[in-house]
């Protein structure tokens, strides 16, 4: 099977600062991903050149067998992306913004609009549609947000921490969504903090750290690899430099 | 923090027996005050947010700034001693002046400096007793009300002292004072009153149309008072002849300072000497009594926080008029991408309060040059315009080509927001044509605030005119969407709304181009004024080439788009 995404030999710089140091990445079909990682260690680097938000960048980009460097727009049609409580033009309502959206993806009215309107149905956002987004709470927004980057049906689709703002309701609701949407072959490109979501939704945890991957594999494999029980614990593992009950001991000092 | 701010804290402090006595904590009281100055210190003042300058630096000398302003608007003050012929019309203006100045700076400082809701969840949640948390709030307005009010009145002090004697300062200081109060609570009553009327959410968009409103006046001002200065009908000038200037308020100031200082024990006098004592006094007593609690309850929902959200639901439903703009965005654009942009920038530059602030006050600068403009033609006559003699023909051709001046400050501001990064859904979705967005949102533009000015304007020429002057009307119009075209494809080359606020000096450089080039047009035009058919034939091109220019626009790639997602 040919990889939908390839990540090859990625490398990103910002100004002095080296983010991305090499990430090689083959990512199959109906996959969903797990891409963990303390801050500032290249996640969102990585989904924003994927998404097309960043295109200066050192190394190879393929999604589709093309070339995300020449089939830019034609890429884009087919990924979903769905950011972290992002700005919104939220003078506008959902079904203003949305509608825009809609016209982004080239798609048609109807489907469009029936669409939308099924959506904030389910998730509980019928009522606000025609309300201002600057009135709504976080977790209404990140309703939204997850709303925009479904929208077109897209093969790919990449959330950065898509949970962020949500009840617990909303949290079931996303979850069951993701695995019916890789049930039905989308790939799913997820970056999250929340160690206990990530263990139970993605096929495949890739850990990056400082701009390189540090562990790939199935939970089961890096569990058999880093012998610990919780995805919590080997990422603490891979990642912290120093002891983390240490740093928890030198704040409680602090008050001797 | 810097001097001044120090010697205005330790002033404010020093009574700390009596604060003391009532019940407050000094200390706290002393470390909220030093906080709130050192904020700001640092937070740019309405005058600085009001000019179109904006540079990136971060502003830490913003108390000298502000300082110095009031300094120089001080001066300004005192041209209102050049009028009247006693010094009871002579402050009369002056005061009228002092309050309308120190009410427009207050009316914005209020919310944004002086009520700060989020003294709300940093302050009260800490164990600091109200009493202490009121009084650090009145003498934080205090502070900052002085350091408005006592440059303000420094060059009338000087002036006083040089013109008449040091015995005339007592009174100006005392009267001032007074005036400086009854300011104060005349921006509190007015809050409360306009949060009475209308909800919380509203209010800003209120207090942002009074400072337009003010930006406007003051305008209309800054080009008036020059020329009213040399008119000899302002030196015979004598208010306290007028009837019914007892019930000015700004006369009261004045006639106390008279009597204070003349004791020339007049009834009249004596009344303003009554009126300048009681009328703050009592409007101070009145807020704190009456209206302080439920104005501060109401203050904390303003910056939309989500406290109560029925009121915040309230306002959010609010019928969006869409019909117009939808047909309008049928007319003009064509299906997908350039009629979405068309509607997304439409609605922005309704609601976005920036936008508003920043552009509507080009609608009064343009009323107050037109108007200039016409009455400094001395022979000017409206018979001249109609029946279209060259004198008349300067006239129209001078309407006509200053219509755009709206729209161009619409196309400065049109690329830039505070939420900037809410462009990603430009930079994420698979959008071939990127100048379709621009073409959208410039179309847009031109049908805001562009058309319905070119409306009237051909309604009023045909009034006036008579259907001969369609040809040059229509040449006239369409060479401005020409100048705005070519402006457009020279200078915008960013997506709508999706770059942060800044000093755009390629936007000065594209105004200067296009005013050349719509002076040079108007000349030609006045060259070709009465060969109708030629005009008639040029009108026809004009258009044509317009369209041509904007279609051009519309099939920018990304490649030739200086814009890319701002990552920082």
């Amino acid at each position: 099977m040919e990889p939908i995404i390839t990540l090859k030999n990625l490398h990103k710089r910002y100004g002095t600062k080296q983010v991305l140091k090499g990430i090689d990445i083959d990512i199959y079909p109906g996959q969903v991903i797990g891409y963990i990682g303390p801050n500032g260690a290249g996640k969102s680097t990585t989904v924003k050149i994927l998404c097309g938000l960043i295109t200066d960048y050192e190394g190879q980009v393929y999604v589709k067998g093309m070339n995300l460097r020449d089939h830019l727009v034609e890429i884009k049609s087919c990924i979903g992306y769905v950011p972290e409580l992002a700005e919104l033009y939220d003078v506008l309502t959902p079904l203003e913004f949305l509608s825009m959206m809609a016209e982004l993806y080239n798609m048609k009215k109807e489907v469009a609009s029936d669409r939308i309107n099924k959506m904030l149905k389910a998730f509980g956002l019928e009522t606000n549609i025609n309300d201002r987004m600057d009135t709504f709470s976080k977790g209404m927004r990140q309703k939204i947000l997850i709303t925009s980057g479904l929208l077109h049906n897209p093969d790919i689709i990449i959330l950065d921490e898509p949970l962020s703002g949500l009840d617990a309701n909303s949290v079931i609701i996303v979850k069951e969504l993701l695995s019916k949407l890789a049930r039905e072959g989308k790939t799913i490109f997820y970056c999250s903090h929340m160690m206990d979501v990530v263990e139970k939704v993605s096929d495949r945890i890739i850990l990056i750290d400082g701009g390189t991957i540090v562990a790939d594999g199935s939970f089961k494999e890096l569990k058999e690899k880093q012998g610990d029980t919780s995805l919590e614990k080997i990422f603490a593992n891979l990642t912290a430099k120093d002891s983390l009950s240490a740093a928890a001991d030198e704040l409680i000092n602090a008050f001797n | 923090m810097n001097i001044i701010n120090s010697i205005l804290l330790r002033f404010a402090l020093s009574p700390s027996f009596l604060y003391k006595r009532m019940g407050v904590d000094t200390r706290h009281l002393k470390v909220i005050l030093s906080a709130k100055l050192m904020m700001d210190d640092r937070r740019p003042n309405t005058f600085q947010q009001i000019q179109r300058k904006k540079n990136n630096k971060p502003v830490s000398y913003a108390t000298i700034g502000t300082m110095i302003l009031s300094a120089v608007m001080g001066l300004v003050f005192l041209a209102s001693f050049l009028a009247g012929k006693t010094y009871e019309t002579k402050f009369t203006i002056y005061f009228s002046f002092y309050v309308t100045v120190l009410a427009s700076i207050l009316i914005a400082d209020f919310t944004n400096v002086l009520i700060d809701i989020r003294d709300n969840y940093i302050i009260l949640p800490k164990p600091v007793t109200d009493k202490t948390f009121v009084v650090s709030r009145l003498l934080h307005i205090f502070i900052h009300v002085c350091k408005i009010v006592i440059p303000m009145i420094l060059p009338a002090v000087v002036f006083l002292m040089i013109n008449k004697n040091i015995l005339s300062i007592l009174p100006f200081l005392f009267v001032t004072l007074m005036a400086t109060l009854f300011t104060v609570f005349l921006i509190n009553s007015i809050y409360i009153i306009i949060l009475k009327i209308t909800t919380p959410a509203r209010f800003q968009a209120i207090i942002t149309y009074i400072q337009i409103i003010f930006a406007i006046v003051f305008y209309a001002g800054y080009q008036l008072v020059p020329r009213l200065i040399g008119s000899s009908f302002l030196s015979k000038f004598e208010l306290s002849e007028r009837k019914g200037i007892i019930f000015l308020p700004t006369y009261w100031f004045a006639g106390a300072w008279q009597q204070l200082y003349g004791w020339n024990n007049s009834f009249r006098l004596w009344i303003c000497v009554i009126l300048t004592i009681a009328v703050p006094a009592f409007s101070i007593w009145v807020v704190i009594k009456y209206f302080a609690p439920s104005f501060n309850r109401k203050l904390s929902m303003i910056s939309g926080s989500d406290l109560d959200i029925s009121i915040n639901k309230k306002a959010a439903h609010k019928k969006t008029s869409s019909t117009y703009s939808s047909l309008l965005s049928k007319l003009f654009t064509g299906q997908g991408v350039e009629r979405a942009s068309f509607l997304f920038t439409w609605k922005m530059m309704i609601r976005t309060r920036n936008f508003k602030m920043k552009v509507y006050p080009a609608i009064g600068y343009m009323i107050v040059i037109m108007v200039l403009m016409l009455l400094q033609n001395k022979t000017f006559s409206f018979n001249d315009i109609a029946s279209q003699t060259k004198a008349g023909i300067t006239s129209i051709l001078m309407i006509i080509y200053f219509s755009n001046l709206l729209l161009f400050a619409a196309l400065g501001q049109i690329t830039m927001y505070e939420k900037y990064k809410a462009a990603w859904i430009f930079f994420t979705t698979p959008v071939n044509n990127p100048g379709k967005i621009i073409s959208g949102s410039v179309k847009a533009a031109i049908a805001q605030f562009f058309f319905p000015l070119a409306f009237i304007t051909v309604v009023s020429l045909l009034i006036f005119c008579g259907p001969t002057i369609i040809p040059n009307v229509l040449f006239g119009i369409s060479n401005e969407l020409l100048i705005t075209a070519i402006a457009a494809y020279l200078g915008i080359s960013k997506l709508p709304f999706s770059s942060p606020q800044q000093n755009n000096t390629g936007s000065v450089l594209r105004v200067f181009v296009a005013m050349i080039l719509a002076f040079l047009i108007a000349a030609v035009h006045f060259m070709l004024y009465r060969m109708t058919i030629v005009v008639s034939i040029l009108a026809i091109l004009s258009l044509t080439a317009t369209w041509l220019v904007l279609d051009t626009v519309s099939r920018l790639s990304w490649k030739k788009i200086n814009s890319s997602y701002v990552d920082e």
